[in-house]
C-alpha cells in the first residue's frame, strides 16, 4: 500500500471510531445501551440490519466464490425476502409488544427458564465463535497479501470495535453502520469499474458477460433438485428461508438491530427494505467476482492466489516440480487466451455452430488449467499435509492490490475493514446484551441499579471482544470463509428456530417437550454434519423439523404437569 | 385487539408484502433469463 492508501484507510477508520464514540456518548440505562432508546427510523434500522449481515467475509470471499464457482451462490439468498415478510407479520409485533431486550426473554414467558437459557446458550456459543471468524477472516487474507502481522491485525480490528461498541452501545453500532455501508458499497463499485475498464480494449462489456457465461460463471439459477448439491434454487429457497428465519428472527445480533426501531412499523419497514435490496446487492458483489474472472482470462493469473503457500512450496524440495507446473500453467493460459479470442470472434459473427466449437476449445483449455491446479494442490499437500489448499478468499484482494490505483486500494481496504467492524460490532453488542440480560440479570444479580447493568454490559462487551480476538488468533484453515461462517451458523440455527416456531405457532406445546425436542433436533443436525453428505443449507431444515416434530410427539405422550412448570416471567422478563 | 399502525411509506402492509414477494419473483425470472442468455 502507498502513502495515499494509508491516508484514506486511516481517515475512514478513524472517522468511524470517533463518530461512534460521539453518537453513543449518552447511555443512562439498559434501554439506551442495548436498544438505542428505541428511537431509530426505518432506514437506519434497514442499513444496520444489512451492515450486520455483510461482514468482511462477504466482500472478500463472495467475489472469489463467483470467480471459482460462478454466481450460483446467489440462490442462498432467495429465501431471505420471504423470511422478511414472515418475520414482519409474526416476530416483530410479539417482540415489540412484550418490550423485550433479547429474543430469548420471550421464551421464558412462553415456556420456561431452562428453554430460555438453552436458546441463549446456543446463541452465545455460535455468535461468540462467529464473531471471532469475522475478525479473523480479513486479518488472514490481509496478512497473507500485504505481509501485515496477522495477530496485530486481529488486535487492531478488535480493539477499534471494542472502543466504540463498549463505550457507545447500540447507538454507536447503529449510526456507524450507516457510514460503513457507504464506504463498503463505494469500494465494491470502484472494484467493478476498474475490473470492467481493465478488460482488453477490443472486448465490450456484453462480450465480457458472454465470456463469463460460456465459462460457467453466470450460472445464477439452477432448478435441478439434489440435496447434495450445495447451491440450487430449492436449497436456496427452502434452506435459505429457514436460515434467514432463524438468523433474522432468533439471532440476537439481528433482533437487537430491529428492536431499536422507534415503533413496530419502523422495525417492520427496516426488515422489508432489507428483503428488497439484499438479493440485488449480493448479485452485484457476485457479478464483480465474475468480471474479475473475465479480467484474469486476458491477463495470466497466478497458479495459486495464496502467496504464503506459494512461497512455502518454492522453498521446499518440490520447488522444481512447482516451477514446471507454473510454466505449464502460463503456456495453457496463453493457449486459452487464443481460444477465447476465437470465442469472442464467433460470438460477434453469430451462428450457433461456430460459437459451440469455439466454446468447446475454451472448455478443453479450462479443463487442462484445472488439472494443472489440482496437481499444484496435490504438491502443496505432499509438502505439508496441513497446507491451506483453498485460494478462493485471496482472489479478490489480489486483484485489488495489483490493479487498483493509489488511493482506491486504501478505499477498498477501508471497505473491507469497515465490513469487518460493522458485523463485529453487532456481534459484540448482542453477545453483551444476552450475557447481561439472559444470564447476569436473570440468574446472578436480579435487583441492581440500571447503572450497574450498563456497567456490566460494557464489561461484557470488552470480554466478548477479547474472546473474539483470542478465537481469531487461534482459528485456522477453514476453507472458504463465507462457507465456514454459514456452516457454523447452520449447526445451531435449526434448533433455535424450532424452539421459536413452537413458541409462536404451537400454543399447546409446553416447556419440557420443547426443551427435549430442541436437544433431539441438535443431535440430528450434528449427525448430518458428521456422518452424511447432506449440504449444510439443509441442516437448519433438519434441526427445525426434527426439533418441532419431537416436541409435538413428546407433548402428546407426556402427561401435563399437575402444576405450572415454572412461573411465567413478567414482560419484560429481564 | 390494537389497530395496526400504517407503514411509514405505502398504503398498507399487505401491499408492501406483495411488493417484496413480487420483486423476488421478478428477480428469479431475471436471473433465469440471465443464466440462459449467457450460457
Amino acid at each position: 500500500m502507498r502513502a495515499l492508501d494509508w491516508i484514506v484507510l486511516s481517515a475512514a477508520l478513524g472517522f468511524i471510531v470517533v463518530y461512534g464514540l460521539w453518537k453513543g456518548r449518552r447511555n443512562r440505562d439498559l434501554n439506551s445501551y442495548i436498544l438505542a432508546d428505541r428511537e431509530m427510523k426505518w432506514w437506519t434500522v434497514a442499513i444496520s440490519i444489512m451492515a450486520t449481515q455483510a461482514s468482511a467475509i462477504t466482500f472478500l470471499s463472495t467475489p472469489g466464490q463467483a470467480y471459482a464457482d460462478g454466481m450460483r451462490f446467489i440462490q442462498f439468498y432467495l429465501g431471505l425476502p420471504i423470511a422478511m415478510v414472515i418475520l414482519s407479520i409474526t416476530a416483530v409485533p410479539i417482540y415489540h409488544r412484550l418490550k423485550v431486550y433479547t429474543a430469548y426473554e420471550y421464551l421464558e414467558g412462553r415456556f420456561d427458564l431452562k428453554t430460555r437459557t438453552l436458546a441463549a446458550g446456543l446463541f452465545l456459543i455460535q455468535r461468540g465463535l462467529s464473531t471471532g471468524i469475522t475478525i479473523y477472516a480479513p486479518s488472514l487474507i490481509i496478512s497473507v497479501l500485504l505481509g501485515w502481522n496477522i495477530y496485530l491485525t486481529n488486535v487492531v480490528i478488535g480493539v477499534l470495535v471494542i472502543i466504540y461498541t463498549a463505550s457507545g452501545g447500540s447507538k454507536a453500532v447503529g449510526w456507524t453502520h450507516f457510514q460503513q455501508m457507504i464506504i463498503i458499497l463505494g469500494g465494491m463499485l470502484v472494484a467493478l469499474i476498474v475490473a470492467v475498464n481493465s478488460l482488453p480494449k477490443d472486448i465490450s462489456f456484453r462480450e465480457a458477460a458472454f465470456v463469463a457465461g460460456k465459462m460457467g460463471r453466470l450460472n445464477a439459477i439452477d432448478f435441478s433438485f439434489d440435496v447434495t448439491n450445495r447451491y440450487n434454487f430449492w436449497s436456496g429457497l427452502i434452506g435459505g428461508l429457514f436460515v434467514a428465519l432463524s438468523y433474522f428472527g432468533t439471532d440476537q445480533s439481528q433482533v437487537q438491530r430491529y428492536l431499536t426501531g422507534e415503533t413496530e412499523a419502523q422495525s417492520r419497514m427496516g426488515l422489508l427494505f432489507n428483503g428488497l435490496v439484499k438479493v440485488p446487492m449480493q448479485f452485484f458483489i457476485l457479478f464483480v467476482g465474475a468480471m474479475v474472472f473475465v479480467f484474469y482470462q486476458f491477463i495470466t493469473p497466478p497458479l495459486f492466489f495464496n502467496s504464503v503457500e506459494t512461497l512455502k512450496i518454492r522453498s521446499s524440495p518440490y520447488a522444481f516440480e512447482f516451477a514446471r507446473l507454473e510454466e505449464e500453467h502460463r503456456s495453457v493460459h496463453y493457449e486459452k487466451q487464443i481460444s477465447l479470442q476465437g470465442l469472442v470472434r464467433a460470438i460477434r459473427a453469430g451462428g450457433d455452430d461456430n460459437v459451440s466449437k469455439a466454446e468447446a476449445r475454451v472448455r478443453t483449455d479450462q479443463t487442462r488449467a484445472a488439472v494443472i491446479k489440482k496437481k499444484a494442490i496435490a504438491l502443496f499437500k505432499k509438502n505439508d499435509p496441513a497446507a491451506d489448499t483453498s485460494d478462493t478468499n485471496y482472489i479478490f484482494l489480489t486483484f485489488v492490490i495489483r490493479f487498483l490505483p493509489a488511493g482506491l486500494v486504501g478505499l477498498v481496504m477501508a471497505a473491507i475493514l469497515s465490513a469487518s467492524m460493522s458485523s463485529t460490532a453487532s456481534g459484540l453488542s448482542s453477545l453483551a446484551s444476552s450475557t447481561a440480560v439472559d444470564v447476569y440479570k436473570r440468574l446472578v444479580t436480579k435487583d441492581a441499579s440500571e447503572e450497574h447493568y450498563v456497567r456490566f454490559s460494557k464489561l461484557a462487551t470488552v470480554f466478548w471482544g477479547l474472546f473474539a480476538i483470542a478465537f481469531a488468533t487461534f482459528a485456522n484453515r477453514l476453507g472458504s470463509l463465507i462457507e465456514a461462517v454459514n456452516i457454523l451458523g447452520s449447526l445451531f440455527y435449526g434448533t433455535i428456530l424450532g424452539i421459536f416456531l413452537l413458541a409462536f405457532y404451537f400454543k399447546r406445546v409446553r416447556g419440557t417437550p420443547a426443551f427435549v425436542g430442541a436437544i433431539i433436533g441438535e443431535i440430528a443436525v450434528l449427525y448430518c454434519f458428521k456422518f452424511t453428505e447432506i449440504s449444510f443449507l439443509w441442516y437448519t431444515v433438519v434441526g427445525c423439523v426434527v426439533g418441532v416434530g419431537s416436541a409435538l410427539i413428546l407433548n402428546a405422550i407426556m402427561p401435563p404437569p399437575s402444576r405450572p412448570e415454572s412461573a411465567p416471567a413478567p414482560a419484560p422478563a429481564a | 385487539m390494537e389497530a395496526e399502525a400504517p407503514p411509514p411509506i405505502g398504503k398498507s402492509w399487505a401491499r408492501l408484502y406483495g411488493i417484496v414477494l413480487a420483486f423476488l419473483a421478478v428477480q428469479i425470472v431475471i436471473f433465469y433469463v440471465f443464466t440462459k442468455a449467457f450460457e
